[in-house]
């Protein structure tokens, strides 16, 4: 659907449907050299039709960037309307708070990086207010946190408003190391991209690069062969299982649950190093190409995956005994960090956090991408929304991975087809392509259009996080602080996916 | 002059054992963390790991801000100091009965040290230290009458208040109903007093988690060696009375602390750290058996 930019809500409100399909992503394009002025795109989810609906609202005046905020309509716009502020300087009427996003105080008001008219290596510094969010009154008080932490882990600054130990309310600022990969790889042409969109992140490099691959291969007419299918679905199930085994050992961290914790990072190392004799890539890059896999498997391989697979299944069994028997670790993590399901309904979360509030979603089946359709596998939920939801989807999660990664071994054995990559040929010009892949996290969404001369004129990532992080905000609400840790890691959200 | 000589002498073996007591705490809490290591399929690092600690931080430049006051400084002596006094007035392993020990003194020596670390804490104003000091006062305010019940407990059995006398009769305690019961609720506070797992993590690098780690974050150099080898210092002096006094087993004491070490570690691998309200019940649950053990005396 396209409409004039005073028409964006309106829109929005009849294909959202009421809910019905939430919003996939909302973001900007400049098209100010092709004479078509500025865009905002939105994109909801049609589980029914298994296909992505597209809302192009057209600003023609590039100083008249004004229109009603979808926000007050569906909350999760809220943080794509300040980052379309933020970027292109788009904005919307009735924001309940657009404060900066992605530019923090360094940046001047009126610099919107992602219009074509500032160049790629454009430098500027200035000033601006950024102001987190606190509450004021009788013995309330704040506590930053951040960005700097104790542990390795990406920056973030927390503001936590708290009434002695229960937390009022909390406020993230992140984005400190926004690389602007969306700007850097805008005039390269598809395999100049493909290794920088590869290093998004590292924990969900499969599943980016799979997203890219599939909105480049929609613009093309040729067919990935199935023997690539398999073996990018193996790379994806494989990417999966060393993630959801990892961080389950992980969230004990939380709780200083030390046996878990090291039984966790001894798995997730078998699986890191499985995946580098796969790949020779401890993050399974390299693998993933337009058009199919550049390497192909052999049988040694699939009984090294088996064999591992075989040992890892067994500890981790144990592992969840473990966990389920230790009464004091079940009283930490029921009830805490509580998502309703209207919470996330609203928020349009994706990926475990969404699936442990009760929606029953997962691209995989929703969107029937790749070759998932001809696989058995349930999508795992539960209903409580409480840290053990989160770690139960989790679980639930490692065993169906094995039981497809077996079912995908059985076919590559019999399946002696040679053919791993078709040549893409001439590609869509000028034209909108998705592609959308179920990552440990949830789905990753991209959004891209080439150019006249085939080269990439824009590329929206929407990574499993992004839509996941106001949600972090909403179900600390009510705990005290000493569980945000726990709270936290059973998101396992991620900074580099959101910082692309 | 001879009463003075021998009183001279009384004094010297004290602080003789203190000194010998200060140079082995850091042995026992290694020990404690090669165990934790061991048990989770870990190398872990050697078990005089916290002598290089201290030593390290012993010769790093200790850095103020300037917004501190004389408080700020005085806290880790204080605090040194008054476990370096309670170590002396254990039963002393020269030999001496030693007069001075009384057991009220012990107690309130270890709160003397806590209540300069939590105003300490809140000094330097920054938003963890004030949560640290909330929270250690917090729990101290329910370890405190439990460590006094089991004194009390172990009072009523032995006649004395005094250490010395009380660790004459500590050979006597054998498997009785009151006699497990205060050593197990014992051990509980031991495990609260000391921030160990499951009240507080003392291996966390979780600041919004932390107790007692919480209010040493501001410290550097030497009065941060000076809290850490206090704190080692204090977790053997609570082994050393739970091995002499409570714990019911007639064996060799150093047998006896070596087993403590070990029983910590298992202790803290085979458990998660509770919900911070819920200490307070894990303190009541001590509490009620050793009132009950009381009653059974």
């Amino acid at each position: 659907m396209h409409v004039k930019q005073d028409n964006l809500r309106g829109a929005a409100n009849i294909l959202s449907d009421g809910g019905l399909h939430p919003l996939a992503a909302m973001f900007g394009a400049d098209e100010t050299k092709r004479g078509g002025g500025l865009a905002i795109y939105c994109l909801f989810y049609d589980a029914q039709k298994r296909d992505i609906k597209t809302l192009k609202a057209s600003f023609e005046d590039e100083n008249d960037l004004s229109y009603q905020s979808l926000t007050s309509l569906m909350p999760a716009a809220a943080w794509y309307e300040r980052e379309l502020h933020d970027m292109f300087g788009f904005n919307p009427l009735g924001h309940p708070d657009l404060r900066p996003l992605v530019l923090h105080e360094t940046f001047p008001f009126e610099f919107h990086p992602l219009r074509k008219k500032y160049a790629k290596d454009f430098q500027i510094r200035g000033k601006r207010d950024y102001e987190m969010m606190t509450s004021q009154g009788e013995g309330l008080y704040e506590v930053p946190v951040g960005p700097i932490h104790a542990g390795i882990i990406e920056p973030g600054h927390f503001r936590f408003s708290q009434a002695g130990e229960a937390m009022l309310q909390l406020d993230a600022k992140l984005f400190f190391t926004h690389r602007g990969i969306e700007k850097a790889v805008e005039g390269l042409t598809i395999d100049q991209a493909l290794p920088i969109i590869e290093r998004i992140c590292g924990a969900c490099s499969v599943s980016n690069t799979l997203s890219f691959c599939q909105a480049v291969e929609k613009l093309s007419e040729a067919v990935v062969p199935r023997r690539a299918w398999l073996i990018r679905t193996l790379a994806q199930e494989l990417e999966r299982l060393y993630n959801h085994v990892g961080d389950t050992g992980n969230v004990c961290a939380g709780v200083g649950f030390s046996p878990i914790i090291s039984m966790g990072a001894r798995l997730k190392e078998y699986l890191q190093q499985l995946n580098e004799s796969f790949t020779g890539n401890r993050f399974l890059r390299g693998l993933i190409v337009p058009g199919g896999v550049s390497m192909d498997v052999d049988d040694r391989l699939l009984d090294e995956i088996k064999d591992v697979l075989r040992e890892v299944e067994a500890t981790y069994k144990d592992m969840v005994h473990i966990m389920w028997e230790q009464s004091n670790f079940l009283n930490r993590i029921q009830t805490t960090g509580r998502i309703k399901n209207k919470t996330a309904f609203d928020l349009a979360m994706v990926g475990v956090g969404a699936r442990a509030s009760g929606m029953t979603r997962d691209a995989r089946r929703d969107m029937g991408y790749g070759i998932y359709d001809d696989f058995d596998f349930d999508v795992i939920t539960e209903q409580n929304g409480d840290v053990e939801a989160r770690i139960k989807v989790r679980i639930g999660e490692v065993y169906e991975s094995i039981k497809i990664i077996k079912q995908v071994m059985r076919e590559l054995r019999h399946n002696d087809s040679e053919e791993i990559k078709v040549e893409l040929g001439e590609l869509k010009k000028l034209e909108g392509s998705w592609g959308i892949t179920e990552s440990p996290r949830g789905d990753n969404l991209h959004w891209l259009m080439l150019d006249e001369e085939g080269k990439l004129d824009r590329l929206f990532v929407r990574s499993a996080s992004y839509p996941n992080w106001p949600a972090l905000t909403v179900a600390v609400q009510g705990d005290i602080i000493p569980d945000f840790p726990l709270i936290n890691k059973s998101f396992e959200l991620c900074y580099a996916c959101i910082d692309r | 002059m001879i009463e003075l000589q021998e009183e001279f002498i009384k004094i010297a073996m004290c602080l003789g054992q203190a000194i010998v007591l200060l140079f082995l705490a850091p042995l026992v809490s290694g020990i404690v963390k090669k165990t934790k290591a061991t048990l989770q399929n870990r190398v872990g690092s050697s078990i005089f790991q916290e002598y290089y600690d201290i030593f390290k931080w012993w010769s790093k430049p200790t850095m103020l801000t300037p917004y501190t006051s004389l408080i700020f400084r005085m806290a880790p002596c204080v605090y040194f100091v008054t476990t370096l006094v309670a170590a002396c007035m254990l039963p002393n392993f020269f030999g001496g009965q030693i007069t001075f020990g009384d057991v009220f003194v012990f107690v309130y020596l270890f709160a003397i040290g806590r209540f300069f670390m939590a105003v300490s804490s809140m000094d330097a104003a920054t938003a963890f230290g004030g949560m640290g000091g909330s929270r250690e006062v917090y729990i101290a305010a329910f370890v405190e009458p439990v460590t006094m019940l089991a004194v009390l407990s172990n009072v009523l059995h032995t006649n004395s208040t005094n250490i010395a006398g009380m660790s004459l009769k500590a050979g006597e305690i054998n498997f009785t109903v009151a006699g497990v019961l205060t050593a197990v609720a014992f051990f509980l506070v031991l495990l609260a007093e000391n921030s160990r797992i499951p009240v507080d993590n003392p291996d966390t690098h979780l600041e919004l988690t932390m107790i007692h780690e919480c209010m040493t974050l501001e410290y550097s150099g030497r009065l941060l060696s000076l809290i850490h080898w206090a704190s080692q210092l204090k977790l053997l002096v609570f082994v050393m009375i739970f091995s002499m006094l409570y714990l019911p087993i007639n064996l060799p004491v150093v047998i006896k602390v070596l087993l403590t070490a070990l029983l910590i570690g298992l202790i803290e691998t085979l458990n998660n750290k509770m919900r911070l309200f819920k200490v307070r019940i894990y303190l009541a649950a001590a509490a009620l058996m050793l009132i009950l053990a009381v009653v059974a005396q």
